[in-house]
């Protein structure tokens, strides 16, 4: 793993703590790997919203239509991260 | 297509020809197909009551309609958590699965459709009652059929097509997003167009078969859109709904702006159907629906309507209103229910379920009034369960919200908790709002220490019980993986908490016998020894770690105590 994708982990993590205002996670309680919603960081419905928004505002990136495959960029920090590699134009 | 009440079976009418919509799209013509196969999976077995829920808008119409048509009545959970559905299984015949798996068999022998009773009960719904138990509401055809038609004369849909972005679980997205389409005849769609994306798709669909959109939206989704997707002026909906609970006007108007179209909320509950509506972009107060006649009593709301198990009584309304022009404002709930994200959340039952936690003495749920919407709950614990570091509070805080979980939606469950060993009372023994802001004036404040409360031990001393945020402001700056509260703002919350404590305070003169003994952390729970001397004050932080700092403020104290001109 690069530096830079340590980086933009931090970031990511920086983000979601923010944007949801999960003030009792810690930097490194969120596991990259493990799921965001429902059990593990336990995330919901609104979060959802709110997280899209925040990826736009940050980093340009605008979610398709497919629901089924924003569910999937959403599965994990990981997963998180490699959409934003893939699809920031900031 | 003219509008059809459910009692006369709009979907046996011939199906109109329209422009054919994707597949995520429901129309008319396919749905007689669709119950057809419900109907051969309902042969031969038990009559009665049925559990249905079913994300899919299509399946579900189908399924309702095949339940109608067999003399059945749908039970409709509100969501689809396994304790719900384990609960309900016990008071019905039997759940529906997720499709009708049924092979069309030649010359099977299925029972004629039954004509509707407007009589009879079509479904029961379920909402959170004031103790935070479930309630269940039957409602008849008649009812259905007496809403429906005053939504079709206000807000006629021929030549439409419905995006629903809310549950069909539910009374409004029930009425709104499914029945009145299917009585209309138009096209709908549900499920993923909650996602602001899938709309925009929506839209675009709906316009390139040249038909007029309505959207059923909610708060929840109308205060989060985003600027950035292709509203056109071109595909903007004739009419967007929103409803659950009041929009705020400022997203109102944002929603309006970015649609392009009027956004009309429809006020109501399970039990009594729709009330009022309003575009609050005109008016912040509700106008009754056609047919929902008002009266007042003090500031709550009586009414009687058709949509109402039973039409000539006075309902009393559990909201608080004043009377305006044509109908009344609404000034808040008169229980201790909350909506969040248009769901009915009893604080009283979230307090009920912590203190049934063995280490939980007492719990307070409160309604922060945060734009985010979300919940904060104070809660006293035995002293050995009382978190003092970021893992512990983390893991009790875990805890907690599984064993929420299996009562609450997850929207529900709070998302700010403060620990504390007593609840924090006022001189009337009350924990009121002003406690309730300084517990949670971190949130907002992220330069301040979390306050979990404090004790005095005489006119010259205090101790208060503290938290290090994690997301102090002051943290910044500092390695990730150690991160830790700067001496400097030690000393400047001490004098700081000193003046809250101890009233009006002198010019700073220096620091005396200052000692750093061990790095506070993020998460740490502490407590800050206030003493006041004659030239200022002495503090120590200490943890159950042990003392993090301590030393003397000299304070040099102006003459005249609460002298305005100084």
């Amino acid at each position: 793993m690069s530096e830079t994708h340590d980086d933009l982990s931090i970031e990511l993590k920086h983000l979601i703590i923010e944007t949801l205002e999960l003030e009792d996670v810690a930097l490194g309680d969120i596991d990259p790997d493990a799921p965001l919603f429902g059990e593990g960081l336990g995330l919901d419905s609104i979060d959802a919203l709110e997280l899209g928004l925040a990826l736009q505002k940050r980093f340009g990136i605008k979610l398709d239509a497919e629901a089924e495959e924003t569910r999937r960029h959403f599965s994990s920090l990981n997963a998180l991260k490699a959409l934003v590699e893939t699809r920031r134009v900031d | 297509m003219t509008f059809t009440p459910l009692s006369q079976a709009p979907w046996r009418r011939p199906a109109p020809h329209v422009r054919a919509l994707p597949s995520d799209w429901v129309s008319p013509a396919s749905l007689p197909a669709r119950v057809g196969a419900w109907r051969r999976w309902l042969a031969g077995r038990p009559g009665g009551q049925w559990l249905l829920y079913q994300r899919n808008p299509g399946e579900f119409c189908s399924a309702l309609i095949a339940l109608w048509e067999s003399g059945r009545v749908a039970v409709l959970p509100a969501d689809d958590r396994p304790e719900t559905l384990a609960r309900l299984a016990n008071e019905v015949e039997g759940t529906l699965p997720d499709a009708p798996d049924v092979p069309e068999v030649v010359g099977q022998d299925i029972p004629p459709p039954l004509a509707l009773s407007p009589s009879s009960t079509a479904v029961v719904l379920y909402t959170s009652g004031s103790t935070g138990d479930p309630i269940s509401l039957a409602k008849r055809f008649d009812q259905l059929d007496a809403e429906l038609a005053a939504h079709a004369k206000l807000w006629p849909l021929t030549g439409t097509a419905v995006i629903s972005q809310v549950s069909h679980q539910h009374i409004y997205g029930l009425l709104t997003g499914i029945l009145h389409p299917l009585c209309a005849g138009v096209p709908f769609c549900g499920d993923t167009s909650r996602y602001p994306e899938v709309l925009a798709a929506r839209l675009e669909e709906a316009g390139s078969a040249e038909r007029k959109s309505v959207v059923v939206s909610s708060p929840a989704h109308l205060s989060r859109l985003p600027d950035h997707l292709p509203w056109a002026q071109r595909l903007a909906p004739c009419r967007v709904f929103s409803s659950g609970a009041p929009l705020a006007a400022v997203h109102a108007r944002q929603a309006e702006h970015l649609l392009h179209a009027p956004v009309v909320e429809i006020y109501g509950s399970t039990e009594t159907g729709g009330i009022a509506q309003r575009r609050q972009t005109r008016s912040s107060t509700w106008d009754p629906l056609p047919g929902v006649r008002l009266s007042f009593k003090g500031e709550r709301l009586l009414l009687r309507s058709a949509f109402l198990d039973t039409p000539d009584a006075w309902w009393q309304q559990p909201d608080r209103v004043a009377p305006a022009a044509n109908g009344f404002a609404l000034l808040g709930r008169a229980d201790r229910l909350v909506k969040i994200a248009g769901k009915r959340v009893s604080l009283a039952h979230i307090e009920r379920t912590l203190a049934e936690t063995p280490e939980v003495t007492e719990a307070r749920c409160v309604d922060l009034g945060r734009s985010d919407g979300r919940l904060g709950v104070v809660i006293a614990l035995i002293s050995e369960a009382i978190p003092h570091c970021h893992e512990a509070r983390r893991d009790l805080i875990k805890r907690l919200r599984a064993r929420l979980s299996k009562h609450l939606e997850p929207v529900a469950i709070p998302r700010y908790w403060r620990f504390v060993e007593v609840l924090p009372c006022n001189p009337q023994g009350k924990l009121d709002q002003g406690l309730i802001r300084r517990l949670f004036a971190d949130l907002d404040d992220t330069r301040a220490p979390r306050w979990l409360g404090e004790l005095s031990s005489g006119a010259d001393t205090c101790t208060l019980t503290l938290e290090v945020p994690e997301r102090l402001a002051y943290l910044e700056g500092h390695f990730e993986d150690y991160p830790l509260v700067p001496g400097v703002v030690m000393v400047q919350w001490a004098i700081e908490l000193a003046r809250e404590s101890f009233g009006q305070q002198g010019d700073f003169q220096g620091l005396e016998r200052l000692k750093f003994q061990r790095p506070l952390q993020p998460g740490i729970r502490f407590s800050l020894d206030l003493t006041r001397r004659e030239d200022g004050i002495a503090f120590a932080f200490i943890s159950r770690e042990g003392r993090h700092c301590a030393g003397r403020v000299r304070l040099r104290y102006q003459d005249g105590v609460g002298a305005s001109h100084e």
